[in-house]
């Protein structure tokens, strides 16, 4: 998997930064978690739209990946399925203001690490992060 | 227990009400329920303001809806209590949800109809009425206190009624659809022929009789020239404009009208108009807010950039300045001195640098401005000196802090020495934020951390600066300007001094308090339940407040601060910041306080607080009136509590409240009721009913509380007395002493989880700074016992829940002794420092009392 890491992503990596990509439809959350994240020390990118970032982890592998599963033109549960694919290692945390037992289940089915419902504390999810890097051995951030 | 139909329900009600008194409280009480469930989801949605949350748009319309749900279903519970129906209570609950429809909708409710606002009424809330730039200045006059121009604005509201009467609102919205449609095509024409109809356009007669009244009385006997300027939707906001609108100065007050409509007529030059089709991709439809004021007759003007934009090192800010005013200073047309001055303070200059200065603009006595020679003595020298620099200094980070962007202020000084700001507007450092972005993550990786994790965020935001540990009145005599405030609870006295603090962190404290709120509305990063940071810090330190991931670091981490101000997105602009705090003001202020005064009626709810409340009040009266006329409806027949104290008491028993036995009253030893029975220990506890003797000077005030108490018990079925409803596990409270107002509603005594305590405090017949100050008191108190409180004029209401029941019956204890000490308190508190006094003084009993029943 390494040749598909990009400079950058190495740069990173050699770093001991985690990285993270966000999906979400709504430009809110992806414009509140991409700082967040960046100030608390790890390498984010963020994307409003399912196709760019379908493509973008067909270039490059994330640690931790922050998907909406409601979102026009992709579902996220295919997405995230994808990724796991991809990437079984990858740590898949979904969030959704839909949140129902149904979806929760079949979310973990496919591998998902957390399930976070909107409204979500900024605290929460950074918790479900540290988590992953945690049971990964990540750990880079405070 | 087989339910009987709502039809045999209300059967002959009147005169034999076929159920028994269980029933009827069911319904009652699940108006409660439902009330309660209410009050929780506005304070939920208000919560999301605060930081700590990620929510998107589908939250605020799902939030909306429910609520609207809540609400109807509320209305419609107190229609089959009170077999009415409620025509203008369901209308009124029409009203206020097609107003919160429309705001979804994107369709701006103007909340203000007035043609004019004046700038001491105006902040950010009114933003939609006065416009981005006028409200700007509205929140730099109103709530950081600094000085501006004084003056008025003439509101977007105006503006549509005038170009309405014209004719060309229409015109106007054909037009901005037809360039969108068509990509701009004949833009020319169309800017030429609208800015042409708006210049020569007749005004309403109230709205140019009205500001040419307000531009007389502006500019005062000596007619001091006016200077006009445009405060558009967006402009200076999201989206800058800079520039392309007209402002027009040194107006003589008899050509107002001639000026506003010069800038109206700006509002579709040919260059706003290509701006708003790239840029606004819904051609929503634009506004145009004028602010007129009075031009300040400037010694000294110029602008300050609050991060210099071409200095690579030590990011200082930058100042130009100039003799006489600002405007050849904006242009760049006349020569200025520069200064370099550091960021933090006392913000030392780094490097000055003085031209020869040999015109400046002054204030033509005939109207308008005039180009004067500078007198020769001046010309060389420095046109500011440290101490105008330093005081400029931190104004302008007092501004960025608030802005939370780094700004670009236009400012004068006056001859006598005054600090005028003419406007502040977002400064874009974004081209050299593309790096910040790994220069963070670095920084904050590094810095050693102080403790992290804990506290609940209660405004987001970074600041740094030297701790100023707080414990009493004296230390916020002599806090320092730039410093970090750290006590060991949150408190709004605090309020006084948070323009000159850039982050407070308490050790105690909750997210929707009061102090909570004004650092919100101040925008001061605040940490609050932060544990033992008293402890931990010391006085002096200089550490950095990274209040989003409640983290305190030791020193003064500066990229973490920069990057906060050149996040791309302010959240507090946001669409959904905005949307959500629009909504809000038709759903959560509580306008319908006094259920004696006449107002106290649907027509007068102006939101979903106000529904609730007045149905919450009107089913409290149903059930008293029920329990008075059917006594052969409870389980046994109310009885009357015999206490030591002048309670007035009737006890409905719904279940096992109180020990099986005869007659109409009861002693206190009969009450089986966990929760009523600790709250009458509370209020029976030494030193908790107030007994002390009452000053010379209130002793009217006493005849009027004693008058009400023996009403009260010489008329025993009179509205208004005391009632409590208990179960074993439950208890329903309504207790009127004197005026005071007070509704206990708890359940204690199942599973930890079903453990909850409800306690609302309003009422009282001193003035209203009186009354505050016993809100505030009772506030305080009730936040030391893990109450998230509310606070709304003198209303105070808090909850508790999820406690185990030992410790929530200590909560009822000290309810208890609250409501006696708190009695007729008010009267006596005439100062804040008194009120603080009373808080110390009332904890400090209680901590005792409760010792000695452990």
């Amino acid at each position: 998997m390494t040749d598909d890491i990009s400079p950058a992503a190495a740069a990173d990596a050699a770093k001991g930064r985690t990285s993270i990509l966000v999906l979400d439809d709504e430009p809110i959350v992806c414009k509140r978690l991409r700082p967040f994240f960046q100030k608390a020390g790890y390498e984010v990118e963020a994307f409003t739209n399912p196709a760019e970032a379908l493509e973008r982890v067909t270039q490059r592998r994330f640690d931790v990946v922050i998907t909406d599963l409601k979102m026009e033109g992709l579902d996220g549960l295919a997405f995230l399925g994808k990724v796991k694919a991809l990437y079984p290692d990858t740590g898949v945390i979904v969030i959704t203001g839909f949140a129902t037992m149904e979806t929760a289940r079949e979310s973990f089915r496919k591998g998902v690490f957390d399930f976070v419902a909107k409204p979500f504390k900024l605290a929460e999810i950074l918790d479900g992060v540290r988590r992953i890097e945690k049971e990964k051995g990540l750990g880079t951030a405070k | 227990m087989e339910l009987p139909s709502i039809k045999d329900l209300f059967a002959g009600w009147r005169k034999k009400p076929p159920v028994p008194f269980s029933v009827l409280f069911k319904k009652f009480k699940s108006i409660l329920e439902r009330n309660n469930s209410i009050l929780e989801l506005i304070g939920d949605m208000g919560d999301k303001l605060g930081g700590d949350y990620v929510f998107d748009r589908q939250y605020i319309f799902d939030s909306c809806e429910r609520l609207g749900d809540q609400v109807f279903k509320l209305v419609s519970d107190l229609s089959l209590l009170c077999q009415r129906k409620n025509v203008s209570l369901f209308t009124a609950f029409e009203r206020v949800q097609h107003q919160i429809r429309e705001e979804l909708a994107g369709r701006r409710a103007l909340s203000r109809s007035d043609h004019i606002l004046p700038l001491a009424e105006l902040t950010h809330d009114l933003a939609d009425e006065g416009g981005n730039k006028m409200a700007s200045l509205g929140d730099i006059r109103n709530i950081l206190g600094c000085t501006v121009p004084e003056g008025f604005v003439v509101t977007a509201g105006a503006y549509f009624e005038a170009m309405e009467r014209a004719g060309l609102r229409k015109l106007a919205a054909q037009t901005t659809k037809h360039l969108c449609d068509t990509r701009g095509q004949g833009l020319e024409e169309a800017s030429l022929r609208l800015r042409q109809s708006i210049l020569s356009m007749p005004l309403p007669r109230s709205l140019s009789k009205a500001v040419e009244q307000a531009a007389r009385k502006l500019a005062g006997e000596g007619g001091a020239l006016l200077a006009v300027r445009s405060s558009a939707w967006g402009e200076d906001g999201e989206s800058s404009f800079a520039g392309m609108y007209e402002s027009v100065l040194g107006v003589a007050p008899a050509d107002i009208l001639d000026a506003y409509r010069r800038v109206l007529a700006s509002l579709f030059c040919e260059d706003a108009l290509r701006y708003r089709m790239h840029h606004d991709t819904t051609c929503e439809e634009p506004a145009m807010a004028v602010g007129v004021m009075r031009m300040v007759d400037a010694r000294t003007s110029g602008g300050l950039y609050t991060y210099a934009p071409l200095q690579e090192h030590d990011q200082p800010m930058v100042v130009s300045a100039a003799w006489g005013l600002g405007k050849p200073i904006v242009d760049g047309t006349a020569e200025t001195d520069t200064y370099f001055l550091r960021r933090e303070p006392p913000h030392e200059t780094i490097s000055s640098e003085v031209s020869p200065k040999t015109t400046r603009l002054g204030l033509d006595p005939s109207g308008g401005t005039r180009t004067e020679s500078v007198p020769a003595e001046l010309r060389d020298n420095a046109c500011l000196d440290r101490g105008q620099l330093a005081l400029l200094a931190e104004t302008a980070m007092n501004l960025e802090r608030f802005f939370k962007r780094p700004l670009d202020v236009e400012w004068a000084f006056t001859p006598d020495g005054t600090l005028t700001v003419l406007q502040a507007r977002p400064l874009s450092i974004r081209p050299r934020s593309c790096s910040l972005g790994e220069d963070v993550a670095e920084a904050a990786k590094d810095a050693p951390v102080i403790f992290s994790g804990k506290g609940v965020t209660a405004m987001g935001g970074v600041a740094s600066g030297r701790v100023h540990i707080v414990d009493n009145d004296p230390d916020l005599a002599d806090f320092p300007y730039g410093g970090i405030l750290v006590a060991r609870h949150s408190s709004p006295r605090y309020a006084r001094i948070m323009p000159k603090c850039r982050g407070i962190i308490a050790d105690v404290g909750s997210a929707t308090g009061h102090m909570a709120t004004i650092a919100r509305e101040l925008r001061v990063p605040t940490l609050v339940g932060a544990g033992n940071a008293t402890r931990v810090l010391r006085q002096g330190q200089e550490i950095t407040l990274d209040a989003d991931h409640k983290v305190v670091y030791d020193g003064a981490v500066e990229a973490l601060c920069r990057y906060e101000l050149s996040k791309e997105d302010v959240f507090e602009e946001s669409w959904e910041y905005r949307t959500l705090k629009r909504v809000l003001r038709h759903i959560s202020p509580l306008t319908l306080l006094d259920p004696k005064s006449d107002q106290f009626r649907p027509e007068s709810c102006k939101t979903f607080h106000d529904i609730a409340r007045y149905v919450h009040q009107r089913a409290v009266d149903k059930l008293i009136s029920l329990a008075e006329t059917h006594q052969d409806l409870t389980e046994g027949a109310p009885r009357r509590l015999a206490t030591k104290l002048p309670l007035g008491m009737t006890i409905i028993d719904v279940d096992g409240g109180l020990a099986p036995g005869e007659g109409d009253e009861v002693g206190e030893d009969a009450v089986r009721c966990r929760p009523l029975s600790a709250i009458l220990d509370g209020m029976n506890a030494a030193g908790m009913w107030e007994t002390r003797p009452v000053p010379v000077d209130l002793g009217s005030f006493m005849s009027s509380v004693t008058r009400t108490f023996s009403a009260d018990q010489s008329h025993p079925t009179r509205m208004g007395r005391n009632l409590a409803v208990v179960s074993r596990e439950y208890l329903n409270l309504h207790l009127r002493l004197g005026y005071h107002f007070t509704v206990v509603d708890a359940y204690l005594g199942g599973s930890i989880n079903d453990n909850v305590i409800f306690f609302r405090f309003m009422g009282g017949v001193t003035d209203f700074t009186r009354r505050s100050r016993r809100a505030t008191l009772v506030a305080d108190i009730l936040e030391q016992f893990d109450f998230v409180v509310e606070t709304a004029g003198d209303m105070v209401t808090g909850r508790v829940k999820k406690h185990p029941t030992r410790a929530m019956l200590d909560k009822m204890f000290m309810l208890g002794g609250l409501i006696g000490y708190t009695r007729q308190l008010d009267a006596m508190l005439d100062s804040d420092e008194a009120g603080q006094r009373h808080v110390q003084e009332f904890l400090q009993r209680i901590s005792a009392l409760r010792e000695a029943r452990e």
